[in-house]
């Protein structure tokens, strides 16, 4: 197994002190006027402008387990993995379409999180719910993901493997674990804002030098892709077939394009994605952004090459074959055996620390949706904006608990089934969320029948389809009418036929539709912040000159938000 | 679309956005296209360097459909650039 070395882990610790250092700091950094409004604490004061989004959202949507577990896929199946690239390409564009209405009506209502969106806009408390766990059953396994990448690290790193003890094994995981859910506790989003800056310098930094000095030492791409394509094409004796394919084969086109459409409109709905975009600051940030953000993209693509630098060093296959086959530690060990051991250590710790970025973002955006969806309707509808707010940071630190004890608790591969499936359900919240952005001719009941359909549906396809060794949740993707589908496609497309079919059925009964709360003003909105940055200068007399967008949600008042318009 | 435009967009813009972002949008998802070995660029078969290379061009496309749609601002001095 890989050994210690001092070095790499010297490296590793000091960038997570910094990181630590930033992450406490970041509490004070534009301070609010009243830092208990839950839009501080989980949106960052909304203020976020294109630069500091950039990072944000970088950090955030490009997840340390994309990171270990893309390659992974490229280095063990080949083409299929780049699906992963093509959807990161597909979905800024769908950001660029969807994001900025979504945006308008959270700010111009005071909303933190899908669910409250799909409450008042469906006028329907059942479907805010619906929307809302959804979010926190997929987001949970997704923060634990983020751990088993940290694992991969750690592992290569010869940390913690060495003893039989549970306890002492994962003591750096739960440690590393703890700090970042103390720092999330008190700053909120400016925690992960500031961090990302950090992860996505070391993310750069590790990739383009990694794309520039791996290939001359591996004998270039060519030797690269041939022994990729030998492997590729040798035969799996555990099914008898090829392992994959240097590039996608006709009967793989299907499943490829829907695993890319698929994953691209499951993002834009998870609640990590939309808590950064809520984050903005005006409405034009976000659509900058979304041209902005492929830089990442580009990243990414390059990191899925890594599979391939991996395949063709024959130490790393050597070392995965001693792990069990594990490929998910195919990029660490890349770094291990090609870097020298400083730099093998910014690499490790840029895949640490990118992992943290996500998982706080995705705590803070399971807490949103808790407190306003699930707190503030069902259990305190009168909770003062100060109740939320705590109440949303303890939700952070039960979800990172939570996260903690899926990844150290159950089977690895059990987190892993478990995101599969979070794909496929966060999809399911599409049609209430993005469609509800532009038409309420669904109903409302309608539309939660077709969300438990589509819900079933996927959850019962995933849990019957074998693969990879496995009997259940074997594989993503089904043939259906003789095309190889991304389960989440079919499972949504049931979701809207239903939701279609019962809302003529309820509307021909006549059952009552819920009340929309929302203006059709409210959706292209945008409230400036006049004069410009008030966020950095405090007056100590006088009215708060941002407007606390938490505190103006009058539901079904036809009230006109308190913020000045642009364009009405 | 256009029904929802906010105001002092012509339909003619929101046309040519719908386009440019479903042509970003179909340079991957119709995996026909890329899904081949020739022509290589250099050692990259063309399904590798087909994909990174549309990650610019859907950037590009994004950027102008945003110039397109980026609303003029009516204060002086209230919008920052």
């Amino acid at each position: 197994m890989s050994h210690f070395n001092a070095v790499s882990f010297v490296i590793v610790i000091g960038s997570f002190l910094i990181v630590t250092y930033i992450g406490f700091a970041s509490a004070r950094w534009r301070p609010a006027e009243d830092p208990m409004q839950l839009n501080e604490w989980g949106l960052g004061g909304r203020g976020f402008g294109t630069f500091v989004s950039w990072f944000l959202l970088g950090g955030d949507i490009y997840t340390a387990y994309t990171f270990i577990a893309v390659p992974a896929l490229v280095y063990v199946s080949g083409a299929v993995g780049f699906y992963a690239l093509s959807y990161t390409i597909m979905v800024f564009p769908i950001v660029f379409i969807f994001g900025p209405r979504l945006w308008s009506v959270a700010r111009a209502r005071g909303y933190v999180s899908p669910g409250d969106f799909v409450r008042g806009r469906h006028g329907s408390q059942g479907l805010g719910l619906a929307v809302a766990v959804t979010g926190i059953l997929a987001t949970m396994p997704y923060i634990a993901l983020q751990l088993v990448g940290i694992e991969a690290v750690l592992t290569t790193m010869g940390i913690g493997s060495a003893t039989g003890n549970t306890f002492v094994r994962d003591l750096p995981l739960i440690t590393a674990f703890a700090v970042v859910a103390v720092y999330t506790y008190l700053a909120g989003l400016r925690a992960p804002a500031l961090i990302a800056f950090v992860k996505d310098t070391l993310i750069y930094v590790t990739v383009i030098v990694a794309i520039i000095y791996i290939p001359g030492k591996l004998g270039g791409w060519e030797h690269i892709f041939s022994v990729s394509t030998a492997h590729l094409n040798s035969v799996n004796p555990a099914t008898g077939k090829p392992y994959g394919s240097i590039v996608v084969m006709p009967a793989g086109e299907w499943a490829f394009a829907t695993l890319a459409l698929g994953s691209a409109l499951a993002l834009f709905v998870y609640p990590h994605a939309v808590t950064g975009v809520f984050a903005a600051k005006r409405r034009d940030v976000i659509r900058r952004n979304a041209a902005m953000l492929p830089a990442y993209s580009l990243m990414l693509g390059l990191i899925a090459l890594f599979g391939y630098m991996a395949r063709a060093t024959p130490a790393v296959n050597a070392e995965v074959h001693a792990n069990g086959g594990n490929p998910q530690l195919s990029v660490p060990l890349l770094f291990e055996h090609m870097f020298p051991s400083w730099f093998a250590g910014i690499g490790y710790s840029a895949i640490i620390i990118g992992a943290l970025v996500p998982a706080a973002v995705m705590s803070i955006a399971a807490a949103n949706l808790f407190t306003r969806t699930i707190y503030k309707e069902l259990i305190r509808p009168n909770a003062t904006a100060a109740q939320e707010t705590r109440v949303a940071r303890l939700a952070s630190l039960l979800m990172k608990v939570g996260a903690l004890g899926f990844a150290l608790a159950l089977n690895k591969t059990f987190s892993i089934n478990l995101q599969l499936l979070g794909g496929i359900w966060i999809l399911q919240t599409f049609p209430a969320v993005v469609i509800g952005l532009y038409t309420r001719w669904f109903h409302r009941i309608a539309l939660i029948c077709g969300w438990a359909v589509g819900m079933a549906y996927g959850t019962v396809v995933a849990y019957r389809t074998p693969g990879g060794g496995q009997a259940h949740f074997g594989a993503s993707t089904v043939p259906v009418l003789g095309h190889v589908t991304y389960t989440a496609i079919i499972a949504v497309a049931l979701n809207i036929a239903v939701s279609a079919l019962l809302t003529v059925i309820f509307r021909q009964v006549g059952l009552q539709d819920g009340y929309d709360e929302t203006r059709r003003a409210d959706y292209t909105a945008d409230p400036v912040t006049a004069p410009a940055a008030p966020t950095r200068t405090r007056t100590p007399a006088g009215p708060p000159t941002r407007p606390t967008a938490g505190t103006d949600r009058v539901p079904g008042g036809p009230t006109a938000p308190a913020h000045t318009y642009r364009a009405p | 679309m256009a029904k929802h435009a906010p105001a002092g967009k012509s339909p003619a813009t929101w046309g040519v956005v719908t386009v440019l972002l479903t042509v970003a949008i179909m340079g991957t998802l119709w995996v026909p296209i890329y899904a081949r070995y020739e022509p290589k660029l250099g050692p990259f078969p063309f399904f590798y360097w087909y994909q990174l290379f549309w990650v610019p061009v859907s950037a590009v496309l994004c950027w102008i459909s945003y110039l397109l749609l980026r609303r003029k601002p009516r204060t002086r001095g209230v919008v920052p650039r």
